[in-house]
């Protein structure tokens, strides 16, 4: 009882600061996370072992929720609406968004904590099956609010997808890739030379524009080249040393495709192919193409749903896709060199042919992202590839926890979110306040306060934390979490892996 | 006609010429001891034979057919497997996963099944620790796992690369008369150790080697019982 409160209160604690953030309709938002986080949590957490117990505590930690989310719509709309300067909405309207707010907070909380004790396997298909409802409302409920976060979300998702791709390339196989941008570079130039009309207009002639539907599977295709190009090489090294050649490369490729806007082959004054702009240097190149589906209206940039439903497809595919290789003869393959490669070879596993393909196979996920995030925002630039990118990817899958794609996923979206939303959120917010109440000295110094400049600071700080606390990641599989907090484990058993552990380690000291 | 032979075979590390002109033969259902002090050059030979080494000259055939320039994965195809030194299980995956990657090479799941408990059967410490990881067992689990690992490949040919290395006595011989039961049942086995007086123990045959050099060749008990055998490695005065 007192831990479904508690959950409650820390999924409030959630909404609250997207009310905070946002204010008008974000509460009808927030209510939609909370009961997701109450309804799940309370799940997991109850003490009960009946329906009856799911169904009381997620309804408790979804209203306990839904109470604080009614609560902080009023007083964000008493204290902070005018003071950044938005319209006040009427007393009725605060109240009824609020109640409407905790009222989705509670029958998802109650749902999600029902479906979680449904005998067998119902009980994760049902949750699924909530999950998956959440996910198809949340476009319309953005669009019906303007909200605003699908352009932003879309990206997260396009992320979301390279962090699975190096989820096989990290977490599976083991090998660390710290250019994993360049092949999301690949996969956007890819799509950019196919299906715009930039090299026709550079050669003078109407080059053939190749459909998205092809197109992305091309630059996948592409990716995967690349990544045997680079795999090759790299075969005989491991760790630091594979980590730097990645990274090498991961810089070569952007300069390039930044440095090609004079390509051209000429050879003892004899002009091959005669000078001309590649790849747009830095301006990059745009217009892409957008996919074309009777039906559906991609070109429209105010309204990004098809964008959105098109990428939850791809990535459920991907999803399933990954699962799957995991239990095939590749994917334990993979775990093998991983774990250790002179015994994966001594078992018959063809090392050579196992990690190239590990590296394709991660290098062809990006370039399927990157034709996506081409086509997406409409171009392919130079400065969207930097290694920045490969390392926030990086971080997405050690975040969210090595090898683990619910891990993965979430930490996916909790980085991109608090990237690319929050923190700009935060810097408008304070902007508007500094703006409306230019004659109060105190407030209007937030003018020069933006914190969008200590993005990486923040980033930073927050691996920092999360290494010390959590080093397994937020949802780590299983196997990971037992391995480094083998003190908290059950007393006996942590006694018996330590003591093996350190007889282990002496013995191989001593030989 | 020897089932595993090896004609004159030079290896190298770099430039450090590790094994210089080996020539040995391992007939059908035998089991053959390779011994020497440290550095002889005993896993160097194993590692050429199972093809992560190849070697620069010479030749070694199984049954017959050339196997000195097959990589590393096809020679266990073809029967060879090895239970490499320092055991090198896969820690983080548990003693089953471990035992089925053994069996990767084959494909017939049943046949997988019965031969997992076969491994058991032999080694009934394992089936109390099926879903341990492998990291956490003790050093002779380990040992014993990696024996069964090598086994799931079904070889013709069985490379035991130091069975003994930091192993209790006590483990140490049960180990041994595992080998034994192993061969028993008809698999052939090159035995390298530094244990000379437990390798020769069981074994038919064997070969001292000394820095790269095969310098004596003998019946086990022939070998037990020379004086040169019996200072250098027996401990026997």
């Amino acid at each position: 009882m007192s831990r479904a409160i508690n959950i409650g209160v820390w999924a409030g604690v959630f909404g609250v600061f997207i009310i905070v953030l946002f204010g008008g309709q974000s509460v009808l938002a927030a209510g939609l996370i909370c009961g997701l986080l109450a309804g799940l949590l309370a799940g997991a957490r109850t003490e009960g072992e009946t329906m009856q117990a799911g169904v009381r505590d997620g309804l408790i930690s979804g209203a306990v929720a839904g109470v604080i989310l009614i609560v902080s719509n009023i007083l964000r709309n008493t204290f902070i609406t005018t003071l950044v300067g938005q319209n006040l909405p009427s007393t009725g309207e605060v109240l009824s968004f609020g109640i409407a707010g905790a009222a989705i907070s509670m029958v998802l909380g109650a749902a999600l904590g029902a479906a979680h004790f449904l005998p067998g396997r119902r009980s994760s298909y049902a949750t699924w099956a909530i999950l998956g409802l959440v996910i198809l409302i949340y476009p319309f409920l953005d669009y019906s609010i303007q909200l605003g976060w699908l352009g932003i979300v879309i990206t997260g998702l396009i992320f979301i997808l390279l962090a699975l791709g190096l989820n096989i390339v990290v977490g599976y196989a083991g090998l660390l890739d710290l250019g994993y941008a360049a092949f999301f570079a690949i996969g956007a130039y890819t799509a950019a030379f196919l299906s715009s009309s930039y090299i026709g207009d550079q050669l003078n002639f109407a080059n053939p524009r190749v459909s998205f539907w092809l197109v992305i599977f091309i630059a996948a295709a592409m990716a995967g080249l690349f990544g045997l190009i680079l795999g090759a090489p790299t075969l005989p090294l491991r760790g630091d040393y594979l980590a730097i050649v990645t990274l090498g490369f991961g810089e070569i490729v952007p300069i390039v495709f930044r440095n090609l806007d004079t390509f051209g082959i000429t050879i003892f004054g004899h002009e091959f192919i005669k000078t001309f702009n590649l790849t747009g240097g830095e301006l990059g190149i745009s217009p892409i193409d957008p996919p074309k589906l009777p039906g559906l209206n991609f070109a429209d940039r105010s309204d990004q749903r098809p964008w959105y439903f098109l990428l939850v497809l791809i990535i459920l595919f991907s999803i399933f896709l990954i699962n799957r290789l995991r239990g095939s003869r590749l994917g334990r393959a993979w775990m093998a060199m991983r774990e250790d490669e002179l015994a994966a070879s001594s078992m018959g596993i063809n090392i050579v042919r196992t990690k190239l393909l590990a590296f394709a196979m991660g290098a062809s996920f990006s370039g399927f992202g990157g034709a996506y995030f081409g086509a997406f925002v409409g171009g392919a630039f130079p400065s969207s590839f930097d290694f920045s990118v490969s390392v926030i990817v990086l971080c997405m899958v050690i975040l969210g926890g090595l090898g683990n794609i619910p891990g993965v996923i979430v930490g996916g979206l909790i980085i991109e979110l608090s990237d690319r939303l929050f923190l700009p959120q935060i810097t408008l917010l304070l902007q508007s306040i500094a703006q409306h109440n230019a004659n109060n000295p105190s407030l209007s110094g937030l003018q020069r306060f933006d914190p969008t400049l200590y993005r990486t600071g923040l980033f930073g700080l927050v691996l920092v934390l999360m290494m010390q606390l959590r080093p397994e990641g937020l949802l780590p599989n299983a196997r990971r979490k037992l391995e480094l907090h083998a003190d908290q484990a059950s007393p006996g058993e942590a006694a018996q892996s330590q003591t093996d552990l350190y007889d282990v380690e002496t013995e191989a000291a001593s030989s | 006609m020897a089932l595993l032979e090896l004609k004159n075979v030079h290896s190298y590390y770099g430039n450090i010429h590790a094994l210089k002109g080996i020539s040995l033969t391992v007939d059908k259902g035998e089991i053959v001891t390779l011994i020497g002090s440290n550095g002889a050059g005993k896993s160097t030979t194993l590692r050429t034979i199972s093809g992560i080494l190849p070697p620069r000259v010479g030749q070694i055939t199984l049954a017959g057919a050339r196997i000195d320039q097959v990589p590393a994965h096809k020679v266990v195809e073809l029967g060879v497997l090895q239970s490499p030194e320092g055991r090198r299980i896969f820690p983080r995956l548990t003693v089953r996963e471990n035992l089925e990657m053994g069996a990767f090479t084959r494909k017939d799941k049943a046949g997988i099944a019965e031969d997992v408990e076969r491994v058991f059967g032999l080694f009934p410490r394992l089936r109390e620790r099926t879903v341990q990881k492998g990291g956490t067992l003790s050093g002779g689990e380990q040992q014993m796992l990696a024996i069964g690992r090598a086994l799931m490949g079904r070889p013709t040919v069985l490379l035991l690369d130091e069975p003994s290395m930091g192993l209790a006595p006590v483990l140490v011989e049960q180990i041994f008369s595992i080998i034994k039961d192993i061969n028993a049942t008809g698999t052939t086995i090159l035995l390298v150790e530094q244990n000379a007086l437990m390798a020769l123990s069981i074994a038919h045959r064997g070969y001292v080697l000394q820095t790269g050099e095969i310098v004596l060749q003998d019946s086990a008990s022939n070998l037990q019982s020379n004086e040169m055998v019996q200072k250098a490695y027996l401990g026997i005065e």
